[in-house]
């Protein structure tokens, strides 16, 4: 934190700004935490990838940060989140540690999953990160069924479903925001438009202009469309969003406008984007954008640089605990499939 | 039109398909001789019911079956009729279920039409020691079927399960036992089977007991058990067989199958109560105390019920032991599909002429038969007697001391 | 003992595991004021309320991945897919994400749900609404799969998928709602997983399932009276897990053994097990292992082209007498 003369000195600074703020320093901080940790999280896993030793597939968030940092800060530690295979973002936001991230996109015993799961699975039960989801649009039925469990229980708990701008145009989106609207269930749904849908423009497959805002209508919900890259408007819309639910007014659909900055997956290196929309969208990167909001309020520099070095370490700590871990034992292997931890199907 | 297995006589159950007169695919006219079958009674010429085509043959020639099995098929021209022949080879279904139906249960794999055994007819045959040709099949088309050997084994017994019984006029009735109806059906089929002759020689084993006696405490020391003549006469019998290996053999139809090993057969008694002849193998590869440890082995193990089904099986040669009794002279029958089996009997003191430095002079000496019963279609009496002189020779002149250091 | 019908032991062991926990929900189309299409769940509304007893839309994909979403956070909810072949339409739900996040999540996820569904044909529905799909589910590890065949098995064995904390894809045979049968009184549950012996015998080994059980009931009848064939029947009732010893003494006793699979032919419930049996009792058997199933088609819809396709006592019978010696 910064020395008392210089708080004193931003406050004087930005008096008039800070006057207006809703949302607080301690709330900016913890944003701009979120959002940086997940960045180098993401792009040393971009680095492991590059050398071989993160496999398969993976699907990183960079440039989409402030979303999933909005809605973790604006939620409570027993809410339930669901995302997609892109989900390391969302689920470190919750808390989970980056050792058990890493080491699962690794394949190491220390991985979140043992090394059972992979990257596009990520779950943390005891963090609410009720799972990574890798077939487009299932997710947002069992967070239905999330939300209708909370309900049924009388707890205040709210499920935050995340998924992309494709999944509005397959059959699992529409059957469970009807059913989430028709049954009035404490569930946010929240798609992150990053304007394609894998290699093609969400434009070109959708029937109208904005993929989720312009659905909700059909189910009764009102349409929400939000800077994606702003963290403040994203924590504003999912406060609102908590507050209905919790209030027991039902879902809501909020369309979040974002960008990637690398491809669909490592395996895409996104040319089918034209040049001056990415460069466009670079220019509005989440975390620059968002340190500079925190100076703006009056944060100290050297508060931010101490987080920033922090975080560093921490990522680097983390990718030396995932390195020195072993590969899972080829006991694990037949294990698990049932609540008993067997896989037996005979006598 | 289904041709089925007729019944020949009221008593007949079964009947076997002899010969075929058309093939398949060939047309037959009624009355037509179509195939011939035979009972145990008579054999019969059948002619075809209707004309057509004969269009699949079920049964073979030389298979047996029940009376009313379908044997085959004719395809005159006409609907097949709601019910088929029972037991029939093709998987048909039965009456009400149409085509659609039948697809269904019309299966890959069809029924066996030769004698195979099943596994776990096989199973239970090696389990009590039988052989398939001892049972009589009573599934489809004769099959052996697990009730079948079952049936066999129950009726059959083991030695105990069989109890004597006394008639009233004081006669006991002792039921064979199932060893003893094996040893039984064997022998009288070998006798059946080799045209036996019985040919012996005197052999003076005074030799071979110089050496049993020089030897003899230091071998049971050494061994646990005495050093009898037996290993002495399988060595000799081996050596022998070098000259003369048509001895060494079997009979094929036509021709004499001659065996490169010997793999020797000792016949061991078992308390009068069966006999047993395991099988040293290559005994011809082994020096004399290797084969006197062997015999004392399957003889001891024998004895024991210990012995593997391998050791039981193979053998090219026999040796059948008498002597303990001190018999004079035994006309063994041959152990199937040998050609030839040896017997020793006593070896007694008697007064012998030797000739010596002196000329001719009585002496005392240990004298043994050797009795060997030969197979006339393999060998003649020439060569018998000449591997019989071989064998005394042996016996009489080998430098045995040598060979049991 | 009470005499009940399927369909009324189905009703009745649901209100049973609610009437015990309160974290059992029912949902599904149609199933509350309406009691199910098969009228397979008549009096659950009144008696539990539409907080615990929801009908849903027409939403397949939403019904189990709600199951599964609050099977993942403390209830143990029970979910109708009306005809078993709507598990076409969300089957993703089924295979790619109840079976499997339990497993993936190196056991995390708790997953203590029951999808029902009617199953089966005989009731001319049409070759949609007609199959038998035990056989899909069988294939998909992770998921637990139950038929019974009567009253009394459809009540204990529901109430024990209910109380078990693994998903459970739970068949009932719409064919059999109306049979009845006699139920135990008082509280009644069974074991997944066991087989029973419903008749001994010496000479072959019938196994069967759900609506096949009668048929080879009767067939055995059959074979006793007029060939003196004397055969044993087993209900598997289970298909995951399979009471494997059960179904490997049988055969050892009779040396033969026949399926009757209502499914299709090619890879019915039947082969697995046939498989299981040619590798770990072929020295027993005393002849080839014959399966009885429907052909390998779509089900015909007129009734007696449905009664031919579907296996039939007569079939049976007829192939038993071929085959077995």
């Amino acid at each position: 934190m910064a020395s008392p003369a210089k708080k004193k000195q931003a406050t004087a600074l930005k008096s008039g700004i800070r006057a207006n703020d809703d949302i607080g320093e301690d709330v900016r901080l913890a944003l701009f935490r979120s959002q940086f940790e997940i960045r180098q999280l993401e792009k040393r896993a971009y680095d492991m990838f590059l050398q071989n030793m993160v496999k398969g597939t993976s699907h990183l968030a960079i440039g989409q940060e402030a979303i999933a940092a909005g809605f973790a800060v604006a939620m409570h530690a027993d809410d339930y989140t669901f995302c997609t295979y892109r989900g390391h973002a969302h689920t470190l936001a919750r808390g989970v540690s980056m050792s058990g991230i890493l080491g699962e996109l690794m394949g190491r015993e220390c991985g979140l999953l043992g090394g059972k799961g992979g990257s596009m699975h990520l779950t943390s039960v005891e963090h609410g990160a009720m799972g990574s989801y890798a077939i487009i649009g299932s997710h947002l039925t069992i967070a239905v069924g999330a939300a209708w469990s909370a309900k049924y229980r009388g707890t205040d708990q709210v499920t935050v479903c995340f998924f992309g701008d494709g999944t509005t145009n397959i059959g699992a989106f529409h059957e469970a925001i009807n059913l989430a609207a028709v049954w009035k269930l404490p569930v946010v749904f929240v798609c992150e438009n990053n304007l394609y849908m894998e290699y093609t423009a969400i434009g070109d497959v959708t029937a109208v202009e904005h993929p989720a805002a312009d659905r909700a209508s059909a189910y009764g919900l009102e349409p929400i469309i939000v800077d994606g890259n702003d963290a403040d408007a994203v924590y504003r819309v999912a406060q609102t969003a908590f507050a209905r639910a919790r209030g027991g007014e039902g879902p809501s659909l909020i369309e979040a406008k974002t960008y990637r900055h690398g491809g669909h997956s490592r395996a895409d290196p996104g040319t089918y984007r034209p040049k001056e929309e990415v460069e466009a969208w670079l220019k509005r990167d989440p975390i620059p954008m968002y340190r500079q909001r925190l100076i703006d309020f009056g944060i100290a520099e050297e508060v931010i640089d101490t987080m920033q070095a922090d975080i560093d370490n921490a990522v680097d700590q983390a990718t030396d605990v995932a390195k020195a871990s072993s590969a899972p034992s080829l006991d694990v292997i037949e294990t698990d499939l049932w609540a008993d931890g067997s896989s037996s199907w005979r006598n | 039109m289904d041709v089925v297995m007729p019944q020949l006589g009221e008593t007949v159950a079964e009947g076997t398909v002899m010969v075929w007169h058309k093939k398949v695919g060939e047309r037959v006219e009624a009355d037509e001789l179509l195939f011939e079958v035979g009972t145990d009674k008579v054999e019969t010429e059948i002619p075809s019911v209707v004309s057509g085509v004969l269009a699949e043959i079920f049964v073979a020639e030389g298979e047996t079956v029940d009376v009313g099995t379908c044997l085959a098929v004719i395809d005159d021209g006409k609907l097949k009729p709601e019910g088929s022949a029972p037991r029939a080879k093709k998987d048909k279904t039965a009456s009400a279920a149409p085509a659609v139906a039948v697809s269904a249960g019309r299966t890959e794999n069809s029924v066996p039409r030769d004698k195979s055994l099943s596994p776990v007819v096989r199973k239970l045959l090696s389990e009590h020691g039988i052989d398939a040709g001892e049972i009589r099949g009573g599934g489809d088309g004769g099959r052996i079927t697990r009730r079948d050997v079952m049936s066999y084994v129950e009726a059959s017994g083991g030695d105990v399960s069989q109890t004597d019984s006394a008639r009233d006029d004081g006669t006991q009735v002792i039921p064979f036992s199932r060893h003893r109806k094996l040893t039984a059906e064997h022998m009288v089929r070998s006798k059946a089977t080799s045209a036996h002759v019985l040919q012996a020689v005197e052999v003076d084993f005074h030799h071979v007991d110089e050496v049993r006696d020089a030897k003899q405490a230091g071998w049971r020391a050494k061994e646990g058990f005495v050093l009898t003549y037996l290993p002495f006469i399988a060595k000799a019998v081996c050596q022998a067989m070098n000259d003369f290996p048509h001895l060494n053999a079997h009979v094929d139809g036509d021709s004499l199958v001659v065996h490169e090993s010997v793999h020797l057969a000792i016949a061991v008694d078992l308390n009068f109560e069966g006999l047993v002849t395991p099988v040293i193998r290559d005994a011809n590869l082994k020096s004399i105390a290797e084969l006197a440890r062997c015999i004392h082995d399957v003889a001891a193990r024998a004895r024991d019920r210990k012995l593997v089904p391998d050791e039981l099986s193979g053998a090219t040669y026999t040796l059948s032991n008498s002597g303990s009794f001190g018999t004079l002279i035994t006309a063994p029958i041959i152990s199937q599909p040998q050609v030839a089996i040896l017997s020793i009997d006593g070896v007694t003191k008697r007064p012998v002429v030797v000739t010596g430095a002196k000329g001719d002079e009585i002496g005392i000496r240990p004298i043994g038969i050797l009795a060997q019963s030969f197979d006339h279609r393999a060998v003649d009496g020439a060569y018998s007697a000449a591997f019989l002189r071989k064998i005394k020779e042996i016996l009489e002149s080998q430098d045995w001391l040598a060979e049991l250091i | 003992m009470a005499e009940l019908t399927y369909r009324e032991a189905v009703a009745a062991a649901i209100a049973q595991e609610m009437a015990r926990d309160e974290r059992v929900v029912f949902l599904g189309e149609d199933i509350a004021g309406a009691g199910g299409v098969f009228k397979s769940t008549v009096g659950l509304l009144d008696k539990f309320g539409p907080e615990r007893v929801r009908n849903t839309p027409i939403s397949e994909q939403a019904i189990l991945g709600a199951a599964m979403g609050a099977a993942m956070t403390g209830l143990r909810p029970i979910a109708e897919i009306m005809f078993s072949d709507f598990f076409a339409v969300c089957w993703d739900i089924i295979a790619n994400e109840i079976a499997k996040v339990r497993y993936m999540t190196n056991g995390q996820v708790t997953m203590p749900l029951v999808v029902r569904t009617a199953n089966g044909g005989g009731s001319r529905f049409g070759a949609q609404h007609s199959q038998s799909v035990e056989n899909w589910a069988m294939a998909v590890p992770g998921l637990k799969v139950v038929a019974p065949s009567n009253s009394a098995d459809v009540f204990g064995l529901l109430a024990a998928a209910i109380r078990d904390p693994d998903p459970v894809i739970f068949f009932e045979h719409k064919s059999l709602y109306a049979t009845k049968g006699e139920v135990p009184d008082g509280e009644h549950v069974d074991t997944i997983g066991t087989a029973k012996i419903l008749r001994e015998g010496t000479d072959v080994t019938i196994l069967a399932l759900a609506a096949m059980v009668p048929k080879a009931l009767q067939a055995a009848e059959r074979l006793a009276s007029e060939d003196g064939v004397s055969a044993m029947v087993v209900d598997v009732r289970s298909l995951v897990p399979l009471d494997t010893q059960t179904i490997l003494a049988a055969v050892q006793k009779t040396g033969r053994l026949v399926t009757v699979e209502e499914n299709p032919r090619l890879c019915g419930w039947g082969a697995e097990i046939v498989s299981i049996v040619a590798d770990e009792c072929f020295h027993d058997l005393d002849g080839p292992i014959v399966r009885i199933t429907t052909p390998h088609i779509p089900l015909p819809s007129a009734d007696n082209l449905e009664d031919a396709t579907l296996p039939n006592v007569e079939r049976i019978v007829a192939t038993i007498r071929a085959r077995i010696d």
